[in-house]
């Protein structure tokens, strides 16, 4: 046994072996390896809180010696003065633009009543192009419950689409973003009667930060500029949150138009999202009933 | 053999390397961001460090590494009828390849040198980019029977060049730390010596 343990290739494989059954395990919806990870947030999580903490320390310190770098030239013995009171102004800036933000946010709750808003920061964002989901951090200890196969719409602090939240953790949940080739959502054309459209993440368009646009006919080609809202199709997503706006248009195969969509939130700029809970059920905007019963379901996924 | 100070050195920069790089990557990602891609600062330190201190070094720290990867920022794959959720697994699968392949590059015959070990990042990126594609492309085509639309061209110049070359801009200063800074004195494992004949032809030169 001793023997077969340092032998490579036997070390390889087995633990190769181990991993794959992990992967088919862990994709079993509701599979008690989710779990497994769970432990590591102890370790992890406090250590990138720090470094998040540090990482931003040291940016705003720097952009004040670099703001002030002018002043320093002119006067060598105001240079640390100057320093000092630029990160000062730099910081209350910082802070009145984020209570601005946040002002804003609250207009979220007034515009979605039928909805509980849960604000979370950013904890942690893609890797690379494949290993893409964001990490927030809020929970089921703040009230935030997913059902199997439901899920929740996730917005910017202007109210903008961000994605929607596919796992919910304790002290944080994991959110599939607007430009992941696996996000779906139903939009329109935010104007009265406007035509309805499929918005999906495409892995061509993700690393421009662009999204792709389909279903469209002959009749309803939208036009570059026009805002793209969701529909509320579905019943994942209320109506009527801005998505993006359409950049361009392929009319070259009547059968098979797209668009190109620029959502309007930035994954790399975000530091808080708010997550839409439901309160009882999902808002009956179109008054045709709920989409989760209109068979159009499949609209949001 | 280590001493043991020299061992509790070692397992703390291990420990530093793997908190450090691990959140530094997916909490600032806007860092050294070149055509919508960033260096994986995960990958190339697994690589490396199995590629300079040998199997049992880099499938460890791999492992670990790997774990953490699933915990910070697992893949999104679909499951079923259109359900999306975070794969567990994959990053710990990635990470574990990537320490096999970098133990295993040009160890036997050729020195330890800093020119191979930039050719095994280099070599594990493209190997890395070029299955992944493969990967999704079965998936998306012949699986969910949906179009994958990217071509050779564009998974070259927008994918496998940028990640490639910001690896490698990552392995440079890399390849430093891990010589100069440890987890091992004067950047050789001991045990590596000790593992195979003529170990000493096998010692880290630069």
């Amino acid at each position: 046994m001793r023997k077969l343990l340092t032998n490579k290739l036997f070390v390889t494989v087995v633990s190769l072996l181990i991993i794959l059954a992990v992967i088919i395990l862990g994709a079993i919806p509701g599979s008690p390896l989710n779990s497994f990870l769970k432990p590591v947030g102890a370790v992890i999580d406090p250590v990138q809180r720090g470094v998040k903490a540090a990482g931003n320390s040291i940016s705003d310190f720097w952009a004040a010696l670099t703001d002030g770098m002018a002043i320093r030239s002119e006067n060598e013995t105001l240079r640390t003065e100057i320093a000092e009171l630029q990160y000062q102004i730099n910081q209350r800036e910082e802070a009145a633009i984020r209570y601005e933000e946040l002002q804003e946010a609250f207009h979220i709750r007034e515009t979605f009543s039928n909805y509980d808003i849960f604000h979370a920061a950013v904890l942690s964002r893609e890797a690379d192009e494949w290993f893409s989901v964001l990490r927030v951090g809020a929970g089921t200890s703040d009230g935030i419950v997913v059902e199997q196969g439901q899920s929740l719409a996730v917005v910017d602090v202007r109210m903008n689409l961000v994605g929607r939240v596919i796992e919910v953790g304790d002290n944080e949940s994991t959110i599939l973003p607007l430009l992941h080739e696996g996000f779906r959502v139903s939009g329109k054309v935010n104007a009265v009667n406007g035509a309805t459209f499929l918005i999906t993440g495409d892995s061509s368009l993700k690393q421009d930060g662009l999204c792709l646009v389909t279903g469209i006919t002959p009749d309803t080609v939208p036009s570059p500029g026009d805002e793209i809202v969701t529909s509320g199709d579905g019943g994942l997503f209320p109506q009527g949150i801005p998505i993006g706006v359409i950049e361009s248009v392929d009319t070259s195969d009547e059968l098979n138009i797209t668009a190109v969509l620029r959502p309007y939130s930035d994954i790399a700029d975000i530091n808080d999202i708010f997550i839409m809970v439901p309160l009882e059920e999902p808002e009956d905007v179109s008054g045709t009933g709920s989409g989760a019963d209109d068979g159009t379901r499949s609209e949001d996924s | 053999m280590m001493e043991r100070g020299q061992k509790i050195r070692k397992y703390c920069i291990y420990a530093a390397y793997l908190l450090l790089f691990t959140t530094i990557q997916v909490t600032f990602p806007g860092l050294f961001t070149f055509y919508g891609i960033r260096p994986d600062l995960m990958f190339v330190m697994v690589v490396l460090c199995a590629y300079m201190f040998g199997f049992y070094d880099g499938m460890i720290f791999g492992a670990l590494t790997g774990i953490i990867r699933d915990y910070l920022s697992a893949p999104a794959i679909t499951v079923s009828e259109g359900n999306v959720q975070p794969a567990i697994g994959l990053g710990l699968l990635l990470m574990v390849c990537a320490a096999a392949f970098g133990s295993a590059f040009f160890t036997v015959r050729v020195k330890r040198n800093f020119l191979i070990a930039v050719l095994s990042v280099i070599a594990a990126t493209v190997l890395y980019k070029a299955c992944g594609h493969l990967i999704i492309y079965i998936s998306t085509n012949i699986i969910n029977g949906t179009a994958y639309n990217v071509g050779i061209k564009g998974i070259f110049l927008r994918s496998v060049l940028p990640q490639t070359l910001l690896n490698l801009a990552a392995a440079v200063p890399f390849y430093a730390l891990l010589k100069f800074a440890g987890p091992y004195s004067k950047g050789i494992n001991p045990y590596l010596k000790d593992e195979r004949k003529g170990g000493s032809d096998l010692w880290l030169t630069m």
